[in-house]
This record gives C-alpha cells, sequence and structure tokens, in this order.
C-alpha cells in the first residue's frame, strides 16, 4: 500500500486549511511514518471477531429515564457568537 | 422505449423515548433554542455516549416486525463529515452490523398486497436544527442559526432494496410503514413534525436490461403528495435524458416544493469518503436471544396481521386497510360482532360508518361498556330481519350510547318494529290508493314521482312502521 | 518540616493529630509554586485564592474530626484536559484558551468530595500528543532536575509540580506513556491504571480506546491512595468497567518476567542498568526473575502510531469554531471551520490528525487501521500467554533518561521511539507502574516500569510498594535545594 499521501484531499477531508509550507512540511513527515509502518501493512493476520473494548468488555445499556443537565446560559457559554439564543455561523450549503 | 422506474426509499424513524439516544436529555418538543443540553448532545471536550435501553427494544421490535434476522454482535460506528448542526462532527450510527438485516414489509396495492423488501435497519442519532437567514433561499443566506434540542435525539433508519417501482407504491410503502411505527408504539409518526422522514433512491433503466440506471437521491420531500410528485418528475427527468442519449449524473437533487422540479444540490467534490470506524466509546453490543425472544412477544398485532384477519370475514382489501389502522378496540369490536352476525360488510357499516360518527359527534372519546357486540348484533339482526328500517336501526344506537338499553326492548317500546306483513300492508295500500284517486290517475298518466308520496301515505297512515319497500312494492303491483 | 518528602498519609497523620493545619500545607505548596514557576513553567493556572479558601474550610473539618477522607486538605494539581468547572480547561492548544468548563469530569466530582484541594491546572503537550511538553501552545515545562532538559510528555506540567512540591500529587493522563514517561523523567511515581477502571467522563479524549487518568505521586504508597479515590464504574462512561479487582496472591514470592525486547538496542546502557540493579534486589528478596519475550514489541509502535492518530482524528473533530472555543473569519461555514482548525491546531496536532484521517479514509481502511486493529488483539494475546508464567513483568520505562529541548523535534520518528517501552500496557490495556530508581551519570532521573495483568491494579501496588522500599531511592530535584 506504498503511497504518497495526497495531503490536500486529506486535509480537505480533516477541514484544516494547510499553508503551502504546512503542507509541504507535513507531508515529509507522514510519509517517513508511512514507510515506518509498512511493515504493520504487510502482516498476515488472520480474521478474527474485533472486540472493541480492550478488556472484551460488553456494552451496558442505560434506562430511558430523562434528566436536565446544562441551563440555557451554560449551554451558550463559550459560544463564539449568539442570536435570539442559537448559536451563529456563516452559511452552511445544503 | 419502455422505461422501468427503479425506486429504493430510505427513512428516518424518530423514537419517542424519554431522553435522548446517548444522553439523558429529554426529548422536547418546544420553540425555545438550546435548552436541553449536556455535553454529551452539545459535543463539548470530555464528553462520552451511553446507549438508552428503550431506544435499542424499540428498534429490535421494529425490525422484528419487519421479519429482519436481528444481529447478535451489533456494533456502532462514527459517519465522519463537517456540518455545523453536527456537534461533534460525526455521527454516531451503524456501518456493518446493523441491528436488523434482510426482511420484508407488506404494503397494499389496489386490492392485492406486495412485499418490499428491506436491506437493513439501524440505529443512530439525529442531528441539530439549521435556519438559514438571509433570503430565506438555501443559496443566498447571511448566516445560519443552530438549535440543538434535536441533536442526540434516537432515529432508526430503514433501507429498503431497490424493489419499488412506481409512485404508488412507494407512498403505499411509506403509509404501511407509518402504521407500523404508530401500532408498535414506538413513534408517533407525524409527517408534519419530523417524526418519520424519508428520501428515495431513483433510476431508470430499459425494459431488459440486467443493470440498474444511474441512481439519483432526492431529498427534501416533506409530504406524502411531494414525495409522490416528486418521484414522477424525477422518472420523467430521467427518461427524457436517456431518451435524448443524455447522461445521467449520480448526484443528490433537491425537491423544489414552490417550483415542483427536482434540482442539482451544490455538488461536493466527489462522493462522500465518511471514514467509518467502530466507535471505541461503545463497546460491542450483545442482542442475546433471550433479549430478542422478550422482545418478539411484546410485539402487539400487526397492520399486515390484522388485515388478514379481516380480509378472512370477508372484507375488501380497502376495507380492511382502512378498519386495520383505527383503535385496537374498533378492531376487536368489529370482529366480535361479524362473529355473531356473520355479515361483515352489514357489521363494517354500522361500525365504522355508525358508531365511530355518533361517537365523534357526541364528542364522547370512551365508548361506553355497555355498547358490545351482543347489542350491536342484535340491532344488526334486526334490520337483516327486517324488523326495523335502517333508520331506526340508527336510532336505537344513538339511544344506546348514551344508556344502557336493549335493543330489542327499545325497539318495541318505541314503536319502531316494522310491519312486514303482506296481507297487512296490501290492506292498508288498497285503502291509500282508494283515498288517493285522482293521485293514481296521474301516476297512471305517466308522473312516476307521484309514488313516493303515495308510499308516504301508506307509511303516514300506520305510524310510520311499515316497510317502505315493501309498501312501495305493493303499490305499484295495485297500480 | 520539610513537606516535599513526605506522603500524603504521613501529612494525613499530622492533620488528624492537628500536628499541622491543610492551610499550612498549602501555604508552603504555593510558596514552592512561587519560586519555582518562573524557572519550570509547570502550571496554566494557579488557583491561589480559591485554595485558601478550601484548605481553610479543611481546617475547620479537621478541627472538629469531621474530614472527609485520607485526601482531605490535600493540594493536588491536575493536568489541563480534564474538565474543571467554571475554570478554564485549555488542553494547552490556542484552540480553546478561553474555554471555560461548564461542567466537573467524574473524577474531579470524586476528589471534591473526598476534601481535595485543587491547586491548578499543569502544563502539557496540546491535546496530549508528545512526550516532552514542548508541543504546548503556551510554552514548554522544564525539567525542575535541570530545566535544559524536557520534563516528558504530554503530562509534562504534572509530573514536575510533584517533583518541585508544587503540589503533592497530581492527576495526569496516560494514552501512550504520558504519565508514566515524565515520571520517569522528573523522578517521580506514576501510575497507568488498568483500562477502564477510571472514568473518562470529563477527559478530553485524545485516543479513547487508550486513554486512561492516573496519578503522579511522591511514592507508590500515595499513588495507591489517589488511585483509590478516582477508580470505580461510571455510568457516563460506557468503557468504565464495574470494579471487579482481581488478587495475585502474595503469600509467597512473585515470579518476574523481563522483557526481551526492551532490553536490546534502542535502549541505553543506563536504563538497562537500573533493570538489572531492580533484579538483583528482587531476586535476593527470594523472588524469581526469568526472561521473556514480546515478539509484538517491535511492531507495536506501529500499532499505536495508527490507532491513536485514527480515533483522535474523529475526537478532535468537534473543534470547530461553532459552538465554542476560538474562531476565525470564513464565508461559510465550512471555510470557517477549515481556518479555525488551521490556526487553532499546532503542528502535532494536524499531523496526527492528518495520519488518522489518512489511515481511516476509503481504501487504506483495511490495510492500516483496520489492519491495526488486528494487530492489537495478538499483542493483547501474547501478554496473556506470558502472564499464565509471570506474575509481573519489569522494563525500563523510558529508552533513555530525559533529553535536552530541541533533541528530538527534527525526525518525526525519534520522538516516538521514546514510547517504546511504555506503549504495550496501553495497547493491552494493562495497569503499569514507574517507579523512580537512581540517577543518570548527568544527574537525571532513571526508573524501571511494573506491568500486571489487567484488572490485579491492587497487587500491583502493594507489590511496587514492596519494590520501592528494597530500592530506597530518595533524591529530590537540586532546583528545590536552590530554592529553599
Amino acid at each position: 500500500m506504498k503511497k504518497d499521501i495526497d495531503i490536500k484531499s486529506v486535509a480537505k477531508l480533516a477541514a484544516i486549511n494547510l499553508s503551502e509550507n504546512e503542507e509541504k512540511k507535513l507531508e515529509k513527515d507522514l510519509n517517513i511514518i508511512l514507510e515506518h509502518v509498512e511493515a504493520l501493512s504487510k502482516m498476515n493476520i488472520d480474521d478474527e471477531e474485533i472486540s472493541i473494548h480492550p478488556l472484551g468488555e460488553t456494552l451496558n445499556l442505560r434506562e430511558d429515564i430523562s434528566s436536565e443537565f446544562l441551563t440555557h446560559d451554560e449551554a451558550m457559554s463559550n459560544s463564539p457568537e449568539t442570536e435570539e439564543g442559537h448559536f451563529v455561523v456563516p452559511p452552511s450549503l445544503d | 422505449m419502455n422505461m422501468i422506474p427503479t425506486i429504493g426509499m430510505e427513512t428516518h424513524v424518530e423514537l419517542n423515548t424519554n431522553s435522548k439516544m446517548f444522553c439523558n436529555c429529554p426529548v422536547v418538543e418546544t420553540e425555545d433554542p438550546n435548552i436541553s443540553l449536556c455535553p454529551t448532545c452539545l459535543g463539548l471536550p470530555g464528553a462520552l455516549p451511553v446507549p438508552n435501553y428503550k431506544a435499542i427494544e424499540s428498534i429490535t421490535m421494529l425490525a422484528l416486525s419487519v421479519n429482519c434476522s436481528i444481529t447478535n454482535n451489533g456494533m456502532f460506528h462514527r459517519k465522519n463529515y463537517f456540518y455545523p448542526d453536527l456537534p461533534k462532527n460525526y455521527q454516531i450510527s451503524q456501518f456493518d452490523l446493523p441491528v436488523g438485516v434482510n426482511g420484508s414489509l407488506e404494503i397494499i396495492l389496489d386490492e392485492s398486497t406486495e412485499t418490499v423488501e428491506i436491506e437493513r435497519v439501524h440505529m443512530e442519532e439525529d442531528t441539530g436544527k439549521s435556519i438559514h437567514k438571509g433570503s430565506g433561499r438555501i443559496d443566498s443566506a447571511t448566516s445560519t442559526l443552530l438549535d440543538f434540542n434535536r441533536s442526540g435525539v434516537p432515529l432508526v433508519e430503514i433501507v429498503t432494496k431497490p424493489v419499488i417501482k412506481s409512485s404508488r407504491e412507494a407512498i403505499s410503502y411509506i403509509e404501511e410503514l407509518r402504521q407500523l411505527v404508530i401500532d408498535l408504539g414506538i413513534s408517533e409518526g407525524k409527517l408534519e413534525k419530523g417524526n418519520l422522514r424519508f428520501d428515495a433512491n431513483i433510476s431508470v433503466a430499459k425494459q431488459g436490461d440486467k443493470e440498474l440506471g444511474v441512481k439519483v437521491e432526492i431529498k427534501n420531500m416533506n409530504s406524502l403528495r411531494s414525495l409522490e410528485k416528486a418521484i414522477d418528475f424525477e422518472i420523467k427527468r430521467q427518461t427524457k435524458l436517456i431518451e435524448s442519449n443524455k447522461e445521467i449524473i449520480q448526484e443528490t437533487r433537491h425537491w423544489d416544493e414552490g417550483k415542483e422540479v427536482t434540482s442539482s444540490m451544490r455538488s461536493k467534490e466527489g462522493s462522500a469518503d465518511y471514514r467509518y470506524f467502530s466507535d471505541p466509546d461503545l463497546p460491542n453490543m450483545i442482542l442475546t436471544d433471550e433479549f430478542i425472544n422478550n422482545i418478539k412477544k411484546m410485539i402487539p398485532t400487526l397492520p399486515s396481521e390484522k388485515r388478514n384477519k379481516l380480509t378472512e370475514t370477508g372484507l375488501s382489501m380497502s376495507e380492511s386497510n382502512h378498519l386495520g389502522k383505527s383503535e385496537v378496540w374498533i378492531y376487536d369490536l368489529y370482529l366480535e360482532t361479524q362473529k355473531l352476525t356473520n355479515d361483515s360488510k352489514a357489521t363494517y357499516n354500522l361500525i365504522t360508518g355508525e358508531l365511530q360518527g355518533q361517537l365523534r359527534k357526541a364528542e364522547i372519546e370512551n365508548i361506553p361498556e355497555w355498547v358490545n357486540s351482543e347489542r350491536l348484533s342484535e340491532i344488526i339482526k334486526m334490520i337483516n330481519d327486517k324488523k326495523i328500517s335502517f333508520t331506526s336501526g340508527k336510532e336505537i344506537l344513538t339511544n344506546l350510547i348514551q344508556n344502557e338499553i336493549n335493543p330489542t326492548v327499545f325497539a318495541e317500546s318505541n314503536n319502531l318494529i316494522q310491519e312486514n306483513d303482506f296481507d297487512e300492508i296490501s290492506k292498508i295500500v288498497k285503502d291509500v290508493i282508494e283515498a288517493n284517486k285522482e293521485i293514481v290517475q296521474r301516476i297512471n298518466d305517466g308522473e312516476e314521482k307521484l309514488v313516493g308520496f303515495l308510499v308516504g301515505q301508506v307509511i303516514k297512515s300506520s305510524d310510520g312502521n311499515i316497510n317502505p319497500s315493501i309498501a312501495k312494492e305493493l303499490l305499484l303491483k295495485e297500480l | 518540616m520539610n513537606l516535599l518528602n513526605s506522603s500524603i498519609s504521613k501529612i494525613n497523620k499530622l492533620y488528624k493529630d492537628k500536628e499541622l493545619k491543610p492551610s499550612e500545607v498549602y501555604e508552603q505548596v504555593f510558596n514552592n509554586a512561587a519560586l519555582s514557576e518562573s524557572i519550570i513553567h509547570a502550571h496554566l493556572k494557579l488557583f491561589q485564592e480559591e485554595c485558601i479558601e478550601a484548605s481553610k474550610l479543611s481546617d475547620e473539618r479537621f478541627a472538629k474530626g469531621k474530614q472527609l477522607s485520607q485526601l482531605d486538605g490535600i493540594p493536588i494539581a491536575i493536568k489541563d484536559n480534564i474538565n474543571l468547572k467554571n475554570h478554564e480547561t485549555t488542553c494547552s492548544s490556542k484552540m480553546l484558551s478561553n474555554y471555560v468548563s461548564p461542567y466537573d469530569a467524574t473524577v474531579i466530582s470524586k476528589l471534591r468530595n473526598s476534601g481535595v484541594v485543587f491547586t491548578g491546572k499543569t502544563n502539557l503537550d496540546e491535546f496530549a500528543m508528545g512526550s516532552s511538553t514542548e508541543n504546548s501552545a503556551f510554552g514548554p515545562t522544564k525539567n525542575p532536575w535541570n530545566p535544559e532538559y524536557v520534563p516528558g510528555g504530554s503530562s509534562g506540567g504534572s509530573a514536575a509540580v510533584v517533583s518541585v512540591g508544587s503540589a503533592l500529587a497530581s492527576l495526569g493522563s496516560d494514552t501512550g506513556g504520558s504519565i508514566r514517561q515524565p515520571a520517569s523523567f522528573c523522578g517521580v511515581v506514576g501510575f497507568k491504571p488498568t483500562y477502564g477502571t477510571v472514568s473518562r467522563y470529563g477527559l478530553v479524549a485524545f485516543a479513547s480506546s487508550l486513554d486512561q487518568i492516573g496519578p503522579i505521586t511522591n511514592s507508590v504508597e500515595d499513588a495507591k491512595l489517589m488511585f483509590n479515590s478516582i477508580k470505580g464504574h461510571d455510568p457516563l462512561d460506557a468503557t468504565s468497567i464495574v470494579d471487579t479487582s482481581i488478587e495475585i496472591p502474595d503469600d509467597k514470592t512473585a515470579k518476574v518476567g523481563v522483557i526481551k525486547e526492551l532490553m536490546e538496542d534502542g535502549i541505553s546502557e543506563e536504563s538497562k542498568n537500573e533493570v538489572e540493579k531492580t533484579i538483583k534486589l528482587l531476586e535476593e528478596e527470594g523472588n524469581k526473575v526469568v526472561e521473556v519475550s514480546l515478539p509484538l514489541t517491535k511492531v507495536a509502535l506501529s500499532i499505536y502510531y495508527l490507532i491513536a492518530p485514527a480515533e483522535c482524528s474523529a475526537n478532535l473533530s468537534r473543534f470547530d469554531g461553532v459552538r465554542y472555543g476560538s474562531r476565525e473569519a470564513g464565508e461559510t461555514s465550512y471555510q470557517m471551520m477549515e481556518n479555525t482548525r488551521a490556526e487553532g491546531f499546532g503542528e502535532e496536532v494536524k499531523k496526527r490528525i492528518l495520519l488518522g484521517t489518512y489511515a481511516l479514509s476509503a481504501g487504506y481502511y483495511d490495510a492500516y487501521y483496520g489492519q491495526a486493529l488486528k494487530a492489537r488483539s495478538l499483542i493483547t494475546n501474547d501478554f496473556e500467554n506470558i502472564f499464565q508464567d509471570v506474575d509481573y513483568l519489569i522494563s525500563p520505562t523510558t529508552p533513555t533518561p530525559a533529553f535536552k529541548f530541541g533533541e528530538k523535534t527534527e525526525n518525526p520518528l525519534e520522538m516516538y521511539m521514546s514510547d517504546l517501552c511504555t506503549i504495550p500496557a496501553n495497547l493491552a490495556g494493562l495497569p503499569a507502574i514507574s517507579i523512580p530508581t537512581g540517577l543518570s551519570s548527568k544527574n537525571m532521573p532513571l526508573s524501571i516500569q511494573l506491568m500486571s495483568p489487567a484488572r490485579t491494579d491492587s497487587s500491583l501496588l502493594k507489590f511496587s510498594e514492596k519494590l520501592e522500599n528494597l530500592i530506597s531511592f530518595d533524591q529530590r530535584a537540586p532546583l528545590l535545594k536552590e530554592m529553599k
């Protein structure tokens, strides 16, 4: 799977607007790291059911009981911009 | 060129749980923005999800009701994309191990049934709501306001296989699904409130083609009417393109309610890469056979089962469908009464036509317990035996709703019993003809309308308990 | 009295015997902070006024004999990626420089109920990504043993404050060694509990399947006291486990395994020496020490550097300028997010997010992230097999003692290599502890690491306490002598 990373498209997926300098440096560093992990990607490992929890624990669900947590003011307290109780952002498409 | 449309439906059902999917915040219906929030549903740093038991119960019930196999070892996945109404910029959903797979739903098409194959049923969380300010149109907004009350509400997504063949079928499917979730008690199923939302995937292909055509996703249909119009429009649009040898672009289109067309949405570069991976905050969800069996026991009689029972009694498909969708007590009352009367049509008419209407008019919400199958069947039998007229039957019913009466006794004491004896009526007919020689003459001269007048006279002369159709019959004989 | 060599339990006894008051202890602790901060910059925030208040209330409780716990009146510092209500939680990032938490992490609620005095928030590598605290957006922390050296990371600030006595203990977080490595570099004890024994609710997530909160302390006993106060199943954390602790019988002597692969090339002679010395002590006490092999150790780094970035790439997506944190301008909301994240994140954070995004993207998932998950379970199995034969494992905590600033920032792999010995315990979810043993030729602390099977935390702590006595390392950072 050794391919050079397409830093521009990855940055787009990650929603980070990299500068040209950053793109160059990061591309270089990431390619070094990817080369290092190459050995792992070539290992032949059997397919087994993956346990998500490191200790193999399974999910415990919770009762459908509602309780209040944050007040409106607490929820809005760190908002960069608010209007009539809403969070405000520049227009989003779609 | 005969073009065959193929449609797949993706439906989201909002569950009516008390709390949200991954936190204890109450599920609220309110105009006040951002009042039901916690670190988890607001996506604050350090917050974690814990799934709602009732939601898993509900989705399992739904998946079983549409004949899915239930996944014993389920997993939640993160679906990654950036959007302001998605607090974590990933949605907790399910990817390759959904709760239910490979099911089916029986729907009604005309007077028969069709089976729609269901691909999968999976669990996910809802996003917040966006309000675009500015001119009101999405593409010339000046800012977007966000309300996260809805963020984290449990959603069940149901995806059909691409097997639906027309807009009518799609509507029937949605109606059936809607009734199902209402009957299961897991959702209010109100389209106008957004309890049930749907997108359609549409393609067309030439008749005989082995492969399906290019798939186009249509969003923003908010009612059954717009679903119908959108599907019909899109089929036409794609057909025209193919007929003029033009390409169909695989894309997502938006149904414009005002212009009644589907239009291209501002295209996102390429198709989205959601980078699904198993959510490390949520260990494997084991649904044991014991759990699944317990859920099976909780499932009430399903709409399709009800319909089958009703058609077996002799009702038509649409009558069965209508009665099947009514409240359970009406359904039960019909079945009990029909057993006693053996007359499905009359029972159906009296209960759905008369009884429901009268209860509504009298503003009675809970039917009195003495209005039962015995008394109703008594009324129906009297009508069928022609002991009373249908109108008299209605009158008895009205009184029955108000008071605990015995229909037969009531009919007798209120002089509602019809005279059916031919000889008795003949006598009266002869008397009336005697007394109205002029009218008789006019009838014989062609004024047939006046027969009604004479029938009225016959009935009048005996306190109105003469069977009117017998009276008419005998009159005409004499004339 | 010199507090800095004291343990929490010693001080608690003095409180109970009314020979010392919490407010007096806090005063000393604050003085140490005042003297050392300009040199080491371990704190991002100090809560002086609040602490004076809190320690006074603790005074009163002890006076009435109504102390809340053994931790009552003990000054404890908190790593700044743990939420403390109504205080800033910056994660040492520009992204959150003005973010004020509206809620307490579960561990904080527990410590509050114990009467702890929260001294302040400590510095870290931005979003816990790093091994030197050089990645902090607010300036690095310096090692109290020698300010030219790094304190380790990512919990560099938490380790430094304990080392210099500006807190009696601290909380850090450990994803690939971030508690143990800085504790090692600063000559103090650092303990990473079994995954799931301490709630992660309120810990700003880096890699969800690897993160654990744990104590950094002056002694193993203190680590035990802290651990007992913060552990426990939390209904708000679906990965937290019910307290099903497993005991390793300690009636006989123990069997200890030395991990062969962590005593080979890549490990400095001095670090290997400390392990050898410790093995001798263990054998003298009658314990059996054998060599064991963990061949996947070599590939553990690769596994970690795929899993951690992948998980963090999604965990850090929420930082977008919409609901909190810093925000940059943009014509559309997507542009605003892109610019906010470009401006708010440092280089290392961006690197890991991009690496993770790549490892998860279409076409690469199976080869990278999917593969790493499979390999991870192999490591867990290997450990389980080894523990059939031995009770505990010993290794160096780090390949080398502390390095100098700027020494490892050129090659991305070099910094990552310093996690070689600590990463396996995170991958398998095992408890692990770093205990200081001696000084290097440059007078920088050296240490060894002990590991044990999952859920055997209390046995590990007990065994470590015994070992700590045998080792008897009681040196303190020269800075303290200067400060007196």
